[in-house]
């Protein structure tokens, strides 16, 4: 036992229940420790853990009843108890200029979360959302709109017909059957969307914006396969995800720098927004064209549509990437250059 | 018996917290957020250890897996809320429902942390009540707007008492009294500089940068005026805003220690010096920002530093006498699954 003193080793005593301090040795023998005071009288008697310490802390043994011993001498108590569980942590923190490697590992790391890792982490929640929620939202929101928003439908039966038939061109919806809906919504005006559950809306004004089959047949699939790629869940668990990841370092990267993320998470989250109006475009005319409809009429209703609105502000800053250039994306997929 | 007064020692060092943090920050980033738990065993138990008054340290003893099945509890109450508040109904009724939770959750908090940190080796202790902690986290502060927030102080001071009070170190609780005129000092002198410097630094921005032509700033060309134009706020928020902010933590720090006993005629001296507070908070941000971050291991050294060394505790007779608490001895195990860690309650004491 090198370096322990036959005597034993001097330090400090802290009994159970009671802040008091003692004057005390650790004496080991046989693998059996003793507490001894400054008088001599045995504290404590029995094994003794080696606690696992931490860089500037005092090395520990504790004792049975609650009894702990408290040294600086972090050699000689290694020495007497052998070396505590969970200490090459410790080691590992050490300073040393290995830690640079750490540091590159933690932009590598941030690097495979970003790629992989949040993807990862949205699927298994989706896997784990009970899809009676899903239904939940979607019936509590349309009771909303009816109430508040939308007025029946006011739009011919034939055309309701012809809106019908897209749904079974659609590839298997994930959380149970699309429903295709007509509302007459004047203070929306002319818009489609859809909510997670695989409810799609579109409005009459719509409808007589653009009465063209086909530009409603495009828009409507660009809609379904939303839901069918189940856009809305993800972008909620992806924002969802970042934030709390962001939250769980904050408490070691601080809140400057934890404000930095935050803001540029927001930026990343429009980008994955833009994504999925491209996915969804190109998914929404395969529908369409399955279904019987011209599927270049999306092609048209972003030009008609880019002439309305005139000139955007950035796409950067943008849910919805621009008309122009979505026009641009469909003439390629459709193979129509230029 | 005799007084004796003992200055607060912090031994913390940049370099070996530097690796503590770097370490928990990689294998925080490679298992996805779950080592965080550990890492903030580990970041506490390092300033706690490292801090000590006659030579008996702090210590901190929650597990890795205590605080990580608290923060699964917050991460899915978090999503089902988020999934939720979705349906326009619960959009209303959750948040509602939220606000009266908040209370309960802030006492646990504060529970579990008190029952988590020891000092020469006996623990410390919380017990809030839940209607006290409704009246000073939500009831006055929302009253207080109503009179233009005039009566803010009034609020600070309730909130420090409800948490100081609450506290104990064994059996020996803490009392907190104190007039409200150190809290108005705080609030009124935090507030002056905010605004005077605020005003002073726009002012003089403006006249650096010259009148300001409206039309110029709907131009498409990134004119470099309006690049300047747009760092004003930032500007504000540097000189103007977080200054206000350390000096008003300074005289509430100041007040606080000031107005607390501990069972046992034991007290307490805080002399921070607000400019100097303003100085090291001020300058840390700035490396934080310039290093990426990684100055922040030094930022968070030099602080606990400076304010372990301006804190003192004035002991009556010796600091041996304290006995754990009944509760404790009982059933401190079983009690720490009931509390909840993962809101942290940010006070300046």
């Amino acid at each position: 036992m090198s370096g322990f003193p036959s005597d034993g080793l001097p330090g400090e005593g802290y009994g159970p229940e009671t802040s008091r301090r003692y004057r005390a040795r650790l004496v080991v023998e046989g693998g059996l420790a003793r507490l001894i005071d400054e008088t001599g009288t045995v504290l404590a008697e029995g094994p003794a853990r080696h606690a696992a310490r931490i860089a500037g802390g005092p090395s520990r043994a504790v004792l049975q009843g609650g009894w702990v011993f408290e040294t600086r001498d972090h050699d000689a108590l290694e020495a007497a108890l052998g070396p505590a569980r969970g200490d090459w942590l410790r080691r590992a923190e050490t300073w040393h200029p290995r830690l640079a490697a750490v540091v590159a590992g933690c932009l590598i790391g941030v690097w495979l979360i970003w790629r992989y890792g949040l993807d990862l982490l949205v699927a298994a929640a989706i896997a784990l959302t009970p899809p009676t929620l899903v239904a939940a939202i979607d019936r509590g929101n349309l009771a909303a709109i009816d109430r508040v928003l939308a007025k029946e439908t006011a739009l011919p039966e034939v055309q309701q017909a012809e809106i019908a038939a897209l749904a079974s061109a659609a590839p298997p919806p994930p959380h149970g059957p699309y429903r295709l809906m007509l509302r007459d919504m004047p203070m929306i005006g002319p818009n489609a969307f859809a909510l997670p559950g695989g409810t799609v809306v579109l409005t009459d004004q719509f409808a007589q914006t653009f009465p063209d089959p086909d530009v409603i047949a495009a828009v409507l699939g660009h809609e379904i396969a939303h839901v069918s790629a189940r856009h809305g869940l993800r972008q909620l668990y992806r924002s969802l995800s970042v934030y709390v990841l962001v939250a769980l370092i904050a408490g070691d990267v601080g809140p400057v720098l934890e404000n930095v993320l935050l803001e540029g998470n927001l930026l990343l989250s429009l980008a994955y927004s833009r994504a999925h109006e491209h996915e969804a475009d190109a998914l929404g005319i395969e529908i369409a064209a399955r279904a019987g409809f011209d599927p270049a009429a999306l092609i048209r209703f972003f030009e008609e549509l880019d002439r309305i609105t005139g000139a955007q502000g950035p796409a950067w800053r943008s849910t919805h990437p621009l008309s122009a250039d979505r026009a641009r994306a469909v003439r390629d997929l459709l193979g129509q250059g230029g | 018996m005799s007084l004796t007064t003992h200055r607060v020692v912090f031994t913390g060092q940049t370099g070996a917290y530097f690796g503590i943090w770097i370490v928990n920050l990689l294998l925080t980033i490679l298992t996805i957020g779950i080592y965080s738990a550990w890492a903030k065993v580990r970041t506490q138990r390092y300033f706690k250890q490292n801090l000590s008054i006659d030579g008996r340290s702090f210590d901190y003893h929650a597990t890795g897996l205590q605080i990580l099945i608290g923060r699964i509890i917050v991460v899915v109450a978090l999503a089902a809320f988020s999934l939720l508040s979705a349906i326009p109904v619960m959009a209303v009724l959750l948040p509602v429902g939220l606000i009266f939770l908040v209370p309960w959750l802030l006492n646990r908090s504060l529970a579990f942390n008190a029952r988590m940190t020891s000092f020469s080796g006996l623990r410390f202790g919380f017990e809030g009540s839940y209607w006290r902690a409704f009246r000073v986290y939500l009831l006055y502060p929302f009253l207080a707007i109503f009179t233009l927030y005039l009566a803010f102080p009034f609020v600070a001071r309730a909130v420090r008492s409800h948490v100081v009070n609450g506290h104990r170190f064994g059996t020996a609780r803490f009392r907190f009294e104190s007039g409200i005129g150190p809290f108005y000092r705080a609030f009124l002198l935090a507030g002056l500089w905010a605004v005077g410097v605020g005003l002073v630094a726009v002012a003089l921005l403006v006249a650096l940068i010259g009148p300001i032509d409206p039309a110029a700033l709907r131009g498409a060309g990134p004119d470099p005026r309006q690049v300047l134009l747009s760092l004003v706020p930032l500007a504000v928020l540097v000189v103007a805003v977080l200054p206000a902010g350390f000096i008003y933590q300074a005289f509430i720090r100041n007040a606080v220690f000031a107005g607390t006993v501990l069972e046992g005629g034991h007290a307490f001296v805080s002399d921070i010096a607000p400019l100097r507070l303003v100085w090291i908070g001020i300058s840390n941000a700035l490396a934080v920002v310039v290093s990426l971050g990684l100055l922040l291991p030094w930022a968070r050294i030099r602080m606990a530093a400076y304010q372990a060394a301006h804190s003192h505790v004035i002991v009556n007779g010796d600091l041996d006498g304290f006995t754990a608490a009944e509760a404790a001895r009982v059933g401190a195990l079983g009690q720490a699954y009931t509390d909840l860690e993962g809101i942290d309650v940010g006070l300046p004491v």
